[in-house]
């Protein structure tokens, strides 16, 4: 596995302390936003569990977030739309590295670019087709295609019809 | 050679007023040689700008030293590019520099929100060699990027040059750094041999300072308020670092 390319900002200690100053501190929790995205990203991780997180403490400068730190850099990211809490006591969370809005705007797009309005495709040529190479949403996990799926057949513009399999269901953008 | 009018000796006697008539005829001749001697060099050295145009545009050393002779001979080539320098040039030199100006502005923009608009000359210069490696834009030297600024700062926007210690930078927002600042800038760049490069507590202010906790506290929360400051609390002491000092210093690089 490849090691993971820490940013430069990982090793300045401040970083580690909730920035008394809010235009700062939103700068930071953006920082800590990107590198938790990155971070779950890189190693396929879908879920955060908070106690387990390996990105609260760095070891080199001997500094680590408080747990009151944690949370603020949790309730950011949810908040911004890259986390979802799997529970109520706030311990695991569900990683997106795209918002289902984003996604739906990307398969869109996409789907205008390809000249897919009036066709049908499958949700498994939508995650791992041919046609799909370098899009946002190639290589998502379903549940979150789905969500993407559900937010453009709330906004008109695609017709989701069972298929035989789950892979199989189809989508026709309208 | 032209006589100059007769001046009027201040001397009593014969003797002294054809002694004044004498230094002023050596004065006149002297400044008219001298104003003839300027502009045969401002002559010259048109001549050899236009010669060595191309060294001028491409060689940084060169164009420095060129740089040196304009000066004491009143001569600015940086000038509108409408000037006879520029044409004389050949829309070189001015140019370079207002380019080169708009690229180091790019960099402070880039890095306000890292830095808080305060950012060394050197980092600046670092960047801009990896961005414009390949050569397809003029070579620069780091003495060019201060005469660039001057003309950015020509542009308003709070561009201008300071001095921390011994280290060149750029400030880029308006905020008005007084000497306090400053010099909290420069006690966090001093590196007391502990690594402490980049960092400073109110405590390290007091005492090398001597200054009251009032008159610190104040200067740091300005500091941290512009965001060239943040804070690091560490086994119940706050530390300030400075980002553009920080990335400076190298110490986790």
């Amino acid at each position: 596995m490849t090691d993971f390319e820490f940013p430069e900002f990982y090793s300045f200690p401040p970083f580690f302390t909730v920035q008394p100053v809010l235009s700062t501190r939103e700068k930071q929790m953006a920082l800590w936003r990107e590198l938790i995205l990155k971070y779950y990203t890189q190693r396929k991780l879908k879920t955060l569990v908070v106690h387990e997180c390996p990105l609260w403490k760095n070891k080199d400068i001997d500094r680590q977030l408080s747990a009151e730190g944690i949370e603020d850099v949790m309730a950011d990211l949810v908040k911004m739309g890259h986390g979802e809490w799997l529970d109520e006591q706030k311990t695991r969370c569900r990683i997106l590295w795209r918002k289902p809005e984003q996604l739906a705007s990307d398969i869109y797009e996409w789907a205008i670019a390809n000249g897919n309005i009036g066709s049908v495709c499958t949700v498994y040529e939508l995650h791992s087709g041919e046609d799909v190479n370098g899009m946002s949403f190639q290589g998502v996990d379903e549940d979150l295609l789905r969500r993407a799926l559900s937010i453009l057949e709330d906004e008109g513009r695609c017709a989701l019809f069972k298929g035989d399999t789950s892979d199989e269901d189809g989508i026709k953008f309208l | 050679m032209s006589h100059r009018r007769r001046g009027i000796g201040v001397g009593r006697g014969k003797a002294s007023a054809k002694f004044s008539k004498k230094a002023e005829e050596l004065k006149a001749t002297s400044l008219q040689s001298a104003v003839e001697t300027v502009e045969t060099l401002k002559a010259k050295l048109a001549t050899f700008a236009k010669t060595h145009q191309t060294e001028i545009q491409n060689d940084p050393a060169f164009r420095q030293r060129f740089l040196q002779m304009c000066g004491p001979l009143g001569v600015d080539p940086l000038v509108s590019s409408k000037s006879f320098w520029a044409k004389t040039l050949g829309v070189g030199v001015g140019d370079f520099y207002y380019e080169l100006a708009v690229k180091v502005a790019e960099v402070c923009y880039a890095t306000r929100s890292r830095n808080g608009g305060i950012i060394a000359v050197q980092e600046v210069f670092d960047v801009l060699q990896k961005k414009y490696k390949s050569g397809s834009g003029k070579k620069c030297n780091q003495a060019d990027i201060p005469i660039a600024i001057a003309k950015l700062s020509k542009l308003g926007g709070g561009f201008r040059m300071v001095k921390v210690g011994k280290t060149e930078m750029i400030v880029s927002v308006p905020t008005e750094l007084d000497q306090d600042h400053m010099q909290i800038l420069e006690l966090a760049q001093s590196d007391d041999g502990s690594g402490n490069g980049g960092c400073v507590t109110a405590d390290d202010v007091v005492q090398k300072l001597r200054w009251s906790q009032d008159r610190v506290d104040r200067a740091i929360r300005l500091l941290l308020q512009e965001g060239m400051a943040w804070q690091d609390d560490y086994h119940g002491v706050s530390f300030f670092w400075f980002p553009s000092i920080w990335k400076e210093s190298g110490a986790f690089m």
